[in-house]
């Protein structure tokens, strides 16, 4: 858990009484960030932050605390953009490029008043599972230094678990955020896709992206979640949930829920993580949730329909990087075929070089049927069975990630690690809203290891999300429902 | 060597810039011609983060094209991404729809020399983005990025045409209707239309198409059927020579008419279409169909039909008179004003006006002749106001002086004497003068009637009515 001193509402509800002032709020931030004990951050914004804070205390005093993210020092995956201030997507191609806008995260949470610490590292491009890939080392994990944060927003992760961020914005495109939650002991929210807009996040996979936040615990997420969620016109999938966004967390209960676990996930965990999901699904029923069995019978091609279509519009996503507008050119090219070819080569790191080119094959003549277009195929089967399991169920429970954290630097295949997303993958190729959170033994100590689950809801069905995993967090908090 | 024994055949694609306010991605300003890099913005300069968000206006536009070349719409339609590296193409891809386009299956009917018509097959019409340009100098190159997202459609013909001059008159008339509907300004100066034409030859009587050479990039009329012509003679040396053509990609110099190869199609990059995940397919409704179809105009062939059996002109005057846009409406702003016979108006305007203009080099909208001066003008001579000589010196001064008919004629004195006592006064006057004449006349010298017109004439300052000096200077005499 999150070595802050408070939760984020906390924070807030300190501001309010004025027992705590903005800048001081950001100068405890700032004091743990600069001590850099987990290589959270790419870039950090001090005198910025502390003039703003100033600027923040100002306004407060004269009207008052305007909302719940108002004077909060926050931080954002190095992916999106913030107008004059660096964005490298932990890439060497963006290695001192500065963004001449601000994205829709960035400019929304600045109109809340919540206060830019700096921002996170990150797998290059988004690209990994333990924020290794990344052109400024890898993040390590505030539970245990010797393991990894998780990938690809581990930056994000860390920055929240050490105590330096009250909240951070990270993106999922197969498990992104949800997976450095789950390995750092975190809550986050992946949205229904389109819900958050993509306007001013660097693109990894257009299709599966989708900016998620991350937070000491639901309650957190839930403040932050409901400043992003609406429809933005500079964003041509963005969408605007029902009711226009999240209904208050008020009266969220278990009771006569039918939670769905997946069969096929079955035999497929460690035991920690199996013993993990049990402890949740009897927390679950404790609090009045019915427990049914639902089948994702294609779920298990869901790793290979990712690795064709997330590296098939990354190879064109990517195809901007190519050293003649901005970012890293090669000094030394001869002609423009060298240009882009040296550009390109010396600037991308491996991680993302392997996407870019199966990418490149799959789409390739005479490949494209057999891979993207069967790739497609699969992914519409894969939203079938989320069809027919939510006509059985309110929502699905299912594991975040084989297993806990690992170490650092460890010798991995290529595959093996792949396969770290097989529980997170299928909810991005149905577009499906998804909220991971720490389970019991975690919470109450007897595992030192972070251990989680994720409850998965269907598409647009965010808010009724919230209250549930609200409900179950209280559950498995101990504190039982609220009334 | 004879040309004789191969069959012609071309397609052409056609890229035509829309004529929409902002760029097909962006609200930047579509202004080609404006300072270098002045009209851009992340979106345009494929800046990390930024999305593309359609233009309606687009959509609009290529419906409108659409209708007009009698395509089937396809009411829900994709975009896709062709992926290429050139520098004028930030994004390193260019936004299309390749799977499925906005409408396929039309047809242009072109109409060929002594009324006979010809139908050509459309096989699609697609949406799509214009890059950036490039300028090369010996210094380096450099990227204008004003064009990049202004909006095109590319429509693409069945290879059916036959000759160079087919090829030539297909563009003109493809521009001319698309120039008609208001969907471009069709500047081909400024590039609004530009061809590609795929040249084949095959034998006479081979049911195969012989393989195809591809000419770029061709910016008028008179380019393409020169760059035509001359594909059509390369290609008939070379298989005449018992030679094969090489499946290649063409340039023409317009100044040298010369054909130059850029690349062989082999060495041609795979553009690894895919579908485009950052814009949501477009889905048309009956409703936005049939509110489109409204705002359709008449089109150059159907005015051109209009012309001949409403106003009884000939194919020759109803063609030069939808030469353009303009043109057309100044001529039906003149007729609906001017109720007389088409026939004078069509003169006066192609005979005299274009002739004013041309040399001005100005187009009928900025005549300084206004349609309803020019009806004005019009209705003074069917009146017998003026005579038609007397017209055309009217007509300088009010191209010149910009002032209307009746102003010039009242302010010149240059009424026609119409009344009878009047004429009959100077006629009296000169039969006084001339006894000599009289009496030669009266003795049977017909021929001196011409002398006492002449005179009267002359005496009346060339004012009186022709037709009543004749008359009555007959009963006078």
């Amino acid at each position: 858990m999150s070595t802050l001193k408070r939760s984020l509402l906390e924070a807030h509800a300190l501001l309010k009484e004025k027992k705590i002032s903005v800048q001081e709020l950001t100068r405890e931030a700032f004091s743990v960030a600069k001590l850099n004990e987990h290589n959270a951050y790419i870039s950090l914004f001090e005198d910025l932050a502390l003039a703003e804070a100033q600027k923040t205390d100002d306004l407060i005093a004269r009207d008052g605390v305007k909302g719940p993210l108002m004077g909060i020092p926050y931080s954002l995956k190095d992916i999106f953009l913030t107008e004059n201030l660096r964005t490298t997507a932990a890439s060497k191609s963006l290695l001192n490029f500065i963004s001449p806008y601000d994205g829709f995260v960035a400019k929304t949470l600045k109109e809340e008043g919540a206060l830019l610490v700096g921002k996170n590292n990150l797998d290059e491009f988004a690209m990994g599972s333990t924020n290794e890939n990344s052109a400024f080392g890898a993040v390590l994990n505030p539970l245990d230094k010797k393991t990894v944060a998780g990938g690809s927003s581990g930056g994000s992760a860390a920055a929240v678990a050490e105590g330096s961020s009250y909240f951070s914005i990270g993106s999922d495109t197969g498990g992104s955020i949800r997976l450095p939650a789950n390995f750092c002991g975190l809550t986050s929210y992946k949205p229904t896709y389109g819900a958050v807009s993509r306007f001013g996040q660097i693109a990894f996979s257009s299709g599966l992206d989708q900016a998620s936040p991350i937070a000491r615990d639901v309650s957190d997420l839930h403040a932050v979640a409901q400043a992003l969620l609406k429809k933005d016109p500079k964003d041509n999938t963005s969408i605007a949930l029902p009711g226009g966004g999240l209904s208050s967390l008020e009266g969220a209960s278990l009771k006569g829920k039918k939670i769905g676990i997946v069969k096929d996930y079955e035999g497929k965990v460690s035991p920690v993580v199996e013993e993990a999901l049990k402890k949740a699904k009897e927390a679950a029923q404790k609090g009045g949730a019915e427990i049914v069995e639902v089948e994702l019978p294609h779920a298990k091609y869901a790793v290979s329909v990712y690795y064709l279509m997330a590296p098939s519009e990354a190879s064109g996503n990517l195809a901007r990087y190519d050293g003649v507008h901005y970012g890293y050119r090669c000094q030394d090219a001869e002609n423009i075929e060298e240009l882009y070819k040296m550009s390109r080569a010396n600037s991308f790191g491996p991680e993302v070089k392997k996407r870019i080119m199966l990418g490149t094959f799959a789409l390739s003549v005479g490949y494209f049927d057999a891979f993207y277009q069967k790739a497609a195929k699969v992914r519409r089967l894969i939203q079938r069975d989320f069809q027919k399991a939510f006509s059985s169920c309110d929502f699905i429970m299912a594991p975040v990630c084989q297993n806990t954290a690992f170490e650092v630097g460890a010798k991995r295949e290529t595959l093996d690690l792949y396969m770290n997303d097989l529980f997170t993958i299928p909810v991005n190729l149905a577009g499906h809203s998804a909220i991971a959170m720490p389970t019991e033994d975690f919470i109450h100590g007897k595992n030192k290891k972070a251990t989680g689950i994720q409850l998965i809801a269907s598409q647009f069905h965010d808010s009724e999300l919230f209250k549930v995993s609200y409900a179950l967090e209280r559950e498995l908090q101990g504190k039982g429902s609220k009334v | 060597m004879s040309n004789a024994q191969y069959e012609v055949t071309i397609g052409l694609e056609v890229h035509v810039q829309l004529s929409t306010k902002s760029k097909i991605w962006c609200s930047c300003a579509v202004k080609t011609m404006a300072q270098v890099n002045s009209t851009v913005c992340p979106v345009c300069l494929a800046m990390p983060g930024s999305l593309p968000v359609l233009n309606r206006a687009v959509v609009e536009k290529a419906v409108l094209a659409s209708l007009a070349l009698n395509f089937q719409l396809n009411y829900q339609s994709f975009f896709d991404r062709k992926n290429y590296f050139y520098p004028d193409l930030p994004k390193g891809y260019q936004i299309t729809q390749f799977f499925t386009p906005i409408a396929e299956k039309g047809f242009l009917e072109l109409e060929l020399e002594e009324g006979e018509k010809k139908k050509i097959s459309l096989e699609r019409l697609q949406i799509e983005e214009d890059t950036g340009k490039s300028q090369h100098a010996s210094t380096g190159s450099l990227i204008n990025l004003n064009r990049a997202g202004t909006p095109l459609i590319e429509i693409v013909s069945a290879p059916e045409i036959k000759s160079a001059q087919e090829a030539a008159l297909y563009f003109k008339t493809l521009c001319d209707t698309l120039t008609f509907l208001g969907v471009t300004e069709g500047n081909l100066q400024e590039g609004n239309l530009r061809c590609d034409a795929n040249v084949s030859l095959a034998e006479v009587g081979s049911k195969k198409l012989g393989t195809r050479r591809e000419i770029k990039n061709l910016n008028s009329f008179r380019n393409v059927e020169k760059a035509i012509e001359s594909e059509i003679k390369l290609q008939t040396e070379i298989l005449s020579q018992g030679g094969k053509v090489k499946q290649q990609t063409l340039g023409f110099d317009a100044n040298t008419l010369t054909i130059k190869v850029l690349r062989e199609k082999g060495e041609s990059s795979d553009y690894r279409y895919f579908p485009e995940p950052d814009v949501l397919p477009i889905l048309l409704t009956e409703d936005d169909v049939s509110a489109l179809k409204k705002k359709m105009v008449e089109l150059p062939s159907e005015k051109r039909e209009r012309y001949k059996s409403d106003f009884e002109l000939s194919q020759y005057d109803a063609s030069v008179l939808t030469q353009s846009k303009e043109l057309a409406l100044y001529f039906e702003e003149v007729m609906s004003l001017y109720k007389g016979k088409a026939k004078n108006a069509a003169n006066w305007i192609m005979v005299e006006l274009l002739r004013f203009l041309n040399e001005a080099n100005c187009s009928p909208k900025n005549s300084p002749i206004s349609p309803a001066n020019l009806a004005e003008l019009l209705l003074l001579i069917d009146s017998k106001v003026i005579s038609g000589k007397m017209a055309k010196d009217v007509f300088e001064k009010m191209y010149d002086e910009k002032k209307s008919a009746k102003a010039l004629v009242d302010e010149l004195g240059l009424s026609q004497i119409t009344s009878e006592e009047a004429i009959g006064k100077l006629i009296d006057e000169v039969i006084q003068k001339s006894p000599q004449q009289l009496s030669d006349y009266r003795n049977g010298k017909d021929r001196l009637f011409g002398f006492f017109v002449g005179q009267v004439m002359k005496l009346s300052q060339g004012k009186a009515n022709p037709d009543l000096v004749n008359k009555i200077l007959k009963e006078k005499l």
